[in-house]
């Protein structure tokens, strides 16, 4: 047991700040403000991400045999800690997820095809999994995809397809085998988005950011857009979620608000410190971030002695996002009716209306991502053994 | 950082689980619930094994070990519902040969060491119902400690007392004229002392230092047995659930009940790695009030809602006295209250919620 970092990581850790002290412009603070649809042509940060590859840092902890060093995975969270401390986003979405899966599963031709272009970011990804009949139940996917001549025409309809606007390929699950088993019957393809036959209707969202549906009509794509063995899909996406999973954030930014409204508190409403009670629950949110920082680190300290944690991501996924909806519940209450104040309430909104922001937003991180009473269910059958009814 | 148990600390908890599960049969804590006292068989095992000696320096006999290393010992014994002053001595003996009087030290750990010598802290607790603060002058220490754990069963006591002004910790024998110890019955029945020092031989075993020291390390250790409550409650609750059957089923198989294990588990998780966060910070030395506070604060809110929420699982079995789950409700509650309880934990976090820095 050991908790501290050693030499070796405290390095690494100044060599990261030293690179965002390096990278963190103003520039890239203008850009990061307005961004918009297009985020990832914009000139800033595709230099920074650019660098960051250079210096072999985006898949440095992943195993050889997928095209990273095999470093130990503390480095990985240690430079996610740094750029989330500067709140600075990196990283290739969707790609970091569907990468490994074309590395592993894919033929020697397809890794060429799509790998070079997945790292540099040319090619970006949206995930083609839910549907208006499969949300939770995944498996019950509807999508076809049926062998016609050497190509596979694909039917069907995808929806909370989030990026499908900005990406150049969708990863898609399409049901290949109707008479299987659900589990047994699905494969997995990468598709252009521009394929001739697939539409893109927007759907605005309360947090104010778009997803989408994708519709697929007649879209014939060659066989070589097939990624793994004719109905392998299932192990395939189970595969990329576990590598999705071993990729472990640290508290996406909710220590920023807890610290903000501090601040904010102590400049704008000194009176409420005043208030044993208020006190109280400021500390009490304070030790909701320490239960997160404890499983999110008991979770990197599973990844890095080289196991995968089953119900401890599931404990650090609910705990983190039961908390954002808490977080900013609990700070809206405190400040009273000025906590109801959105950004545009100019000059008047504490935090410059994050809290409402992140309130509003906090719904899709608790039954997204995995509900997270199925979370709960992972917990009980998966890590403590109890029975399926 | 690796939150995970050393070779040695995995050998050290299964080497124990395996004697106590053999030789500490869970009659023996009913007996000596019913009789009063300590196990001293089990305290004469754990000396003979080397277990005492593990987080204290070669040049004293010990192992030279991580202070971790004892709180993995400490929540196995605390998983038996073991009654002996292993947090008591442990914490007071290192106290003194850290940051204590260099004399006195090497007495005092190997008499701790080889099982002779027990140890309880007299502090002035978190909770202010204490009578007369002891003081000592010319070599005597006069006053009164309530709520000393095992005081009545220890050899000597570790008192907080000031000299001239100035706070220290005394080194007394139980045993010494002018020391008068009274039970006090808890909710754990395990022992607690009211004690009353009218005069009694004290040396004086450390300053300001020993006594922080001790307070932080008492707090941190007592942390693990709330955390070891937990997780004994927690494991013995999945093993029912998933055999109990009603409604031809094992009640385990139902989603109301996997999910209240569910969250059973991450309170203990989570508790877990700030609990032994905390003891090792201790260890490092570079704990902060506030920090262990707060650990200690999960730490009691886990040991009180994780046993007590196995007891609506279990049903009736679990709150019979021939069942052994009251044992870690009825000692979960306890530790929970001592050496700070979550509220008074809380308000001391709540009082220096100025020391809080924005991440960086």
């Amino acid at each position: 047991m050991e908790f501290g970092w050693n030499e070796e990581l405290e390095a690494f850790r100044d060599e990261v700040r030293a690179f965002l002290q390096e990278f963190d412009t103003p520039a890239l603070r203008k850009e990061l403000a307005n961004r918009g649809e297009a985020a990832q042509l914009d000139p800033e940060q595709t230099r920074l991400r650019e660098a960051l590859e250079d210096r072999g840092w985006v898949r440095m902890c992943w195993p050889e045999e997928l095209g990273g060093e095999g470093k130990s995975q503390w480095f990985q969270f240690v430079m996610t800690e740094e750029f989330a401390k500067r709140e600075v986003p990196y990283g290739s979405g969707f790609g970091t997820m569907v990468g490994p899966a074309i590395h592993r599963f894919g033929t020697e031709a397809q890794r060429e095809k799509y790998l070079p272009g997945i790292w540099a970011n040319d090619i970006t990804i949206c995930l083609g999994y839910s549907e208006p009949n499969a949300g939770t139940d995944l498996a019950a996917l509807e999508t076809l995809a049926v062998k016609d001549g050497d190509d596979w025409l694909i039917n069907g309809q995808k929806l909370w397809t989030s990026a499908a606007d900005t990406a150049s390929h969708v990863w898609l699950a399409c049901r290949t085998d109707p008479e299987a088993p659900k589990h047994r019957g699905i494969s997995t393809f990468i598709v252009p988005m521009d394929t001739p036959g697939i539409s893109v209707r927007p759907i605005m969202t309360m947090s104010g950011g778009r997803t989408n549906e994708v519709f697929f009509e007649d879209v014939r794509v060659p066989s070589d857009a097939l990624i793994g063995e004719v109905n392998q899909g299932w192990y395939i996406i189970a595969n990329a979620l576990d590598h999705e999973r071993v990729w472990i954030g640290a508290g996406g930014g909710l220590r920023h608000i807890f610290d903000r409204l501090m601040a904010h508190v102590r400049e704008k409403r000194p009176e409420l410190l005043e208030d044993d009670v208020v006190r109280r629950r400021l500390v009490e949110l304070e030790l909701d971030l320490d239960v997160m920082e404890g499983l999110v680190l008991t979770n990197a300290s599973i990844v890095a002695s080289g196991d995968t944690p089953t119900m401890e991501a599931s404990m650090s996924k609910i705990w983190t996002s039961e908390l954002r909806y808490h977080i900013s519940d609990v700070a809206m209450d405190l400040l009273g009716h000025e906590g109801a104040l959105t950004e545009d309430a100019d000059g008047f909104a504490p935090l410059d209306g994050e809290l409402e922001r992140t309130y509003r937003a906090s719904p899709i991180q608790r039954f997204g991502g995995g509900a997270n009473e199925v979370q709960r269910d992972i917990i009980a059958r998966r890590g403590l053994g109890l029975p399926r009814h | 950082m690796d939150t995970t148990l050393s070779e040695t600390q995995r050998l050290l908890r299964d080497s124990l689980r395996d004697y106590l599960s053999n030789e500490v049969p869970f009659d023996r804590i009913r007996e000596l619930e019913r009789e009063g006292g300590a196990d001293q068989t089990l305290w004469e095992y754990l000396a003979g094994a080397g277990f005492l000696g593990l987080p204290f320096t070669e040049a004293h006999g010990g192992e030279g070990g991580e202070l971790t290393d004892t709180a993995v010992v400490l929540e196995e014994l605390t998983r038996r519902a073991c009654v002996i002053p292993f947090l008591e001595t442990t914490a007071s003996a290192l106290a003194i040969e850290r940051h204590g009087d260099e004399a006195l030290a090497g007495e005092v750990v190997r008499g701790v060491i080889s099982g002779a010598m027990t140890i309880a802290p007299a502090l002035q607790g978190a909770t202010p119902a204490n009578g007369a603060a002891p003081r000592v002058e010319g070599g005597a220490l006069t006053g009164e400690r309530r709520f000393v754990d095992y005081g009545a069963e220890v050899t000597h006591h570790l008192v907080e007392a000031t000299e001239n002004g100035e706070p220290g910790l005394y080194l007394i024998e139980t045993a010494a004229d002018g020391v008068a110890t009274e039970s006090l019955s808890t909710i754990a029945r395990t022992p607690l002392a009211h004690c009353t020092y009218d005069g009694a031989p004290a040396r004086r075993a450390g300053g300001a230092e020993a006594l922080q020291f001790l307070r932080r390390a008492g707090r941190a250790l007592c942390a693990v047995q709330c955390l070891g409550n937990a997780q004994q409650a927690l494991d013995m609750t999945v093993e029912y659930v998933g055999m109990r059957v009603q409604f031809g089923r094992p009640i385990g198989s139902f989603q109301a009940v996997q999910h209240h294990c569910a969250n059973m588990a991450t309170q203990t998780l989570s508790a877990r790695f700030l609990t032994y966060r905390a003891v090792w910070c201790v260890d490092q030395g570079i704990a902060t009030d506030r920090e262990i506070a707060k650990a200690k604060a999960l730490a009691s809110r886990a040991g009180t809602e994780v046993t007590m929420q196995a007891h609506i699982l279990f049903g009736g079995i679990g709150y019979t006295e021939e069942y052994d789950l009251h044992f870690f409700s009825r000692h979960g509650k306890e530790r929970a209250l001592a050496w700070g309880s979550a509220e008074e934990c809380l308000r001391i976090a709540a009082d220096t919620l100025d020391e809080v820095q924005p991440w960086q």
